[in-house]
């Protein structure tokens, strides 16, 4: 399936796995309408993620070698600096997701850029970095934001659905925003959260069954590690990294560990791979 | 990737039984739309007409001990079964007068259900009530401190954790949920009016247990604190019985201590204060800033 001029990976690997984590905590819709200061069940629900569940992520990834990449909005920084401080010790990648998980599609052009800057800010405070990639917080953007991408010094973005390998989005006086897209089959939303109030995802659905997730990701694994894609995912800790999960990505990692013609890369390592294979071409 | 034991003899993790009776109070609360639907509310009374009794045989089949979680009003139209929760050895404790929704009332209003509810819970049962759970969720800041001064010694209302945890400034301990450890995410249906409102499939009830119990490896893996909150109109019906007697069996297999909330939260004690970055110190934190 794989076609001429298609992407060939780094060390001969035949295709690559980019793990990449959605460090949301409590932010989201609740906290932006307000809504979240009179519902502690539900604050506590979403900080267990940056306060308890990742650190024990951090551990499953080390005693597996994997690298990752987290999404983080920058108030969850602020809140649980330690927390995110051992996501970059421990060799993993830190990126920008708003600062309190805003829509982009929601808010205006300068807003987009006030968020950019306010969370540039506090990773240098913070962390001490400078990122470098985007993924945009609950979906879609605007015409626009590629540019205040670029502009923000940011060099990919993890955002779209539509494709299984990085491509390139044109912006005027820059090179090439790189764009990583993720699938909703390696989100962990959609098989595994369940909220009440608010209800998510809508409807009250099920909680899917661990065994049958599991074999779903590894099938999205295997087929895209042999049609020589790219894949990542867009898992959350605090859906995910509770203990009978982390049993399940244990499981997964397993098997995705078992093959060795895959590139595990963080998202920056795959973007900059790619925008030198783009200028050989 | 084991954390050092917290608990008692040497058991490497804990768990808890938590059964929500309700009656039709807990479905009304959640779903207004239901009053004056008997069908309807005959698929929550299921749990008060048998779901209860098949409950009450499992847990003295395997010795064990429960927290039943229950709003005075459920007790006062069910003083029999009440009364066979308690010569059974079980805990009783007060989900609010009437099973208000918390999210409409002040905290004044919310104090007045938690204290009537805790006398009228008392007096019904010859017990003192140690235990609290939100009749549907919400919580007003003051509530831990109202808590406290009626008696109560614990609560499992909030989430953030797999740890029991302090409301922040007190000793009052959380025994946190998880919505992962619910029977009603996997099993809760009525076709008119929808509940869920997506109407999605009832769970396989193999592959439903399977979950839980992969999540009670989980939580034995790391030394927690398992806390299963069941209904008896979902788990209590013939066919869920036996899933929940596989999933007793599985935990009794291991070196867990199985034990009520109270004696968790009296244990609970010994622990050091909360961290200042726990979820409900933050909570609390900033609520605090948004009211100064």
């Amino acid at each position: 399936m794989q076609q001429p001029g298609a992407v060939r990976w780094p060390q001969g690997k035949r295709g690559c796995m980019a793990l990449a984590f959605d460090l949301d905590g409590p932010t989201g819709d609740a906290m932006l309408n307000g809504s979240l200061w009179s519902t502690p069940e539900y604050f506590t629900f979403g900080a267990y993620g940056p306060y308890r569940a990742l650190g024990r992520l951090l551990d499953l990834l080390r005693a597996f070698q994997l690298p990752a990449t987290f999404f983080v909005p920058a108030w969850v920084v602020e809140q649980w600096p330690q927390q995110c401080q051992a996501i970059i010790e421990q060799g993993h990648e830190v990126a920008y997701h708003g600062y309190r998980h805003e829509s982009f599609w929601a808010i205006s052009p300068e807003e987009q850029r006030a968020v950019m800057a306010k969370s540039a800010a506090i990773f240098k405070q913070y962390l001490g970095i400078t990122a470098c990639g985007f993924r945009t917080p609950s979906g879609d953007w605007h015409a626009e934001t590629p540019q205040i991408l670029r502009d923000a010094g940011v060099i990919y973005s993890s955002s779209m659905r539509g494709d299984d390998r990085p491509y390139s989005i044109p912006v005027a006086g820059h090179t090439p925003l790189v764009e990583i897209p993720g699938k909703w089959e390696m989100d962990d939303y959609a098989s595994l959260a369940y909220t009440r109030q608010p209800d998510f995802p809508k409807g009250g659905d099920r909680i899917a069954s661990y065994a049958h997730t599991r074999d779903n990701w590894q099938r999205e694994f295997d087929g895209a590690m042999d049609e020589g894609l790219c894949l990542t995912t867009l898992f959350h800790p605090k859906i995910s990294g509770q203990p009978g999960r982390l049993l399940l990505l244990e499981q997964l990692f397993e098997h995705m560990t078992a093959r060795d013609d895959v590139w595990f890369a963080r998202c920056d390592a795959v973007a900059h791979w790619y925008l030198q294979e783009q200028q050989h071409d | 990737m084991t954390e050092s034991s917290r608990w008692p003899l040497g058991f490497q993790s804990a768990a808890i039984i938590t059964i929500d009776f309700n009656d039709i109070h807990g479905i009304l609360t959640q779903a207004p739309a239901v009053a004056g639907r008997d069908k309807t509310l005959s698929v929550w009374r299921y749990g008060t007409l048998r779901g209860v009794d098949r409950l009450l045989s499992l847990l003295a089949e395997k010795q064990l001990k429960a927290s039943w979680c229950l709003p005075a009003i459920v007790a006062e139209e069910q003083p029999e079964l009440v009364q066979r929760i308690i010569v059974d050895g079980h805990e009783i404790a007060c989900s609010g007068d009437r099973h208000e929704d918390f999210s409409t009332l002040t905290l004044e209003q919310q104090i007045a259900s938690i204290t009537r509810g805790c006398d009228k819970l008392a007096q019904l049962t010859g017990q003192p009530i140690q235990g609290f759970r939100t009749p549907a969720g919400q919580w007003k800041p003051g509530l831990a401190q109202a808590l406290i001064e009626q008696g109560i010694r614990w609560s499992s209302s909030w989430r953030g954790d797999d740890l029991p945890y302090f409301h922040p400034g007190t000793r009052l301990v959380e025994l946190p949920m998880h919505y992962t450890l619910e029977d009603e995410p996997y099993f809760a249906f009525n076709l008119s009016p929808a509940i869920p409102p997506g109407q999605s499939r009832i769970a396989p009830y193999g592959e439903t247990l399977d979950n839980l119990t992969q999540d009670f490896r989980g939580f034995h893996r790391f030394g927690l604190c398992y806390l299963l909150r069941l209904h008896p109109e979902i788990i209590g019906t013939a066919g869920r019985i036996g899933l929940l007697r596989s999933l007793l069996d599985t935990l009794q297999q291991h070196n867990v201590w199985i034990a009520t909330a109270q004696q968790v939260a009296a244990h609970w004690q010994s622990q050091p204060d909360n961290g200042a970055d726990h979820p409900a110190e933050v909570f609390t934190r900033i609520i605090g800033e948004n009211n100064a």
